[in-house]
């Protein structure tokens, strides 16, 4: 199946292939890093550093399997050994001052038509996205990155596993932790979102 | 099928004690990930048709994956990071 099986590539195949099959990935491999780190610099450079990783194992990647899990799992092993010592404290958004906003009087009012209405709004969809990456980032790492994975990035519970070096039961146990923690920062604002009516 | 869930609602809660709430309740993250199997996805769609709190806990949990993956923005890669890269692997060959 690999084409690369009894012979070397040249440098330039070698290239052509990391180009057409790894770098389509940068978009959710950076998002995945600015997640891990939560900040830009810190995203850039683990980036930077998991495609250089990436090329110089590159002759260990097989052709056609999946290059996006390839790249994640590289990218979480340069995180956890390198990155995670040396990288800032996560920002601390001030969860209280958006939550205020929901408590206000338009939002619990009787006014529920206008309510819903404003819901889908684009300036309140910004702030639903505010909110919940708000919470998230306040979740401990390990509980962040499969939630991002799983609901994300669309990986299934068994490419999770590879890529997180954790056999599936771990990585339902994890999610289920996860999402319980994180619901419990969310169930405030479900319910401005109108789960209970 | 909604007359009947609303009809469900305004009678009082089955004392269901069996265990199959249970079992629901843990296959909630499988179901919404699209990982349970034939099977347990036939057990879980005919529970949640006449279990309230099951059914209730079921779109709690849709919500909250929905929340992730319909609302979190995406950051924006920087325009520099592919020349970046391309020009780093270059220096180190």
């Amino acid at each position: 199946m690999s084409e690369q099986t009894g012979k070397q590539l040249s440098k330039e195949e070698k290239d052509a292939r990391f180009e057409a099959e790894l770098l389509p990935v940068l978009d959710p491999l950076y998002n995945f890093a600015y997640r891990l780190t939560l900040d830009e610099d810190d995203a850039n450079d683990l980036v930077q550093e998991t495609y250089l990783k990436a090329y110089r194992f590159f002759d260990y990647f097989e052709q056609g399997t999946n290059a996006k899990a390839w790249l994640f799992r590289i990218l979480k092993n340069s995180f956890i050994n390198e990155f995670r010592k040396k990288s800032k404290q996560p920002a601390k958004v001030d969860y209280s001052e958006v939550e205020g906003y929901y408590n206000t009087e338009d939002v619990e009012g009787d006014n529920g038509v206008a309510t819903t209405t404003d819901m889908r709004s684009e300036s309140v969809q910004d702030l639903i996205g505010d909110e919940v990456a708000s919470a998230l980032n306040t979740l401990p790492v390990d509980f962040r990155t499969v939630i991002i994975l799983c609901d994300l990035e669309g990986f299934t519970y068994e490419e999770m596993a590879k890529i997180l070096d954790i056999p599936i039961g771990t990585v339902r146990s994890r999610l289920h932790r996860a999402r319980n923690s994180l619901k419990e920062k969310l169930e405030k604002y479900a319910k401005t979102m109108g789960y209970n009516s | 099928m909604e007359s009947k869930f609303t009809e469900m609602y305004q009678k009082e809660p089955a004392e269901e004690k069996d265990g199959a709430c249970e079992q629901v309740a843990d296959m909630l993250d499988s179901v919404v990930d699209g990982e349970a199997s034939a099977d347990e996805q036939k057990f879980f769609n005919s529970h949640i048709e006449e279990c309230v709190n099951c059914f209730e806990s079921h779109q709690k949990q849709k919500l909250l994956k929905g929340l992730v993956s319909g609302h979190l923005k995406r950051v924006i890669v920087p325009a520099s990071l592919v020349q970046t890269i391309k020009a780093k692997i270059q220096e180190t060959i």
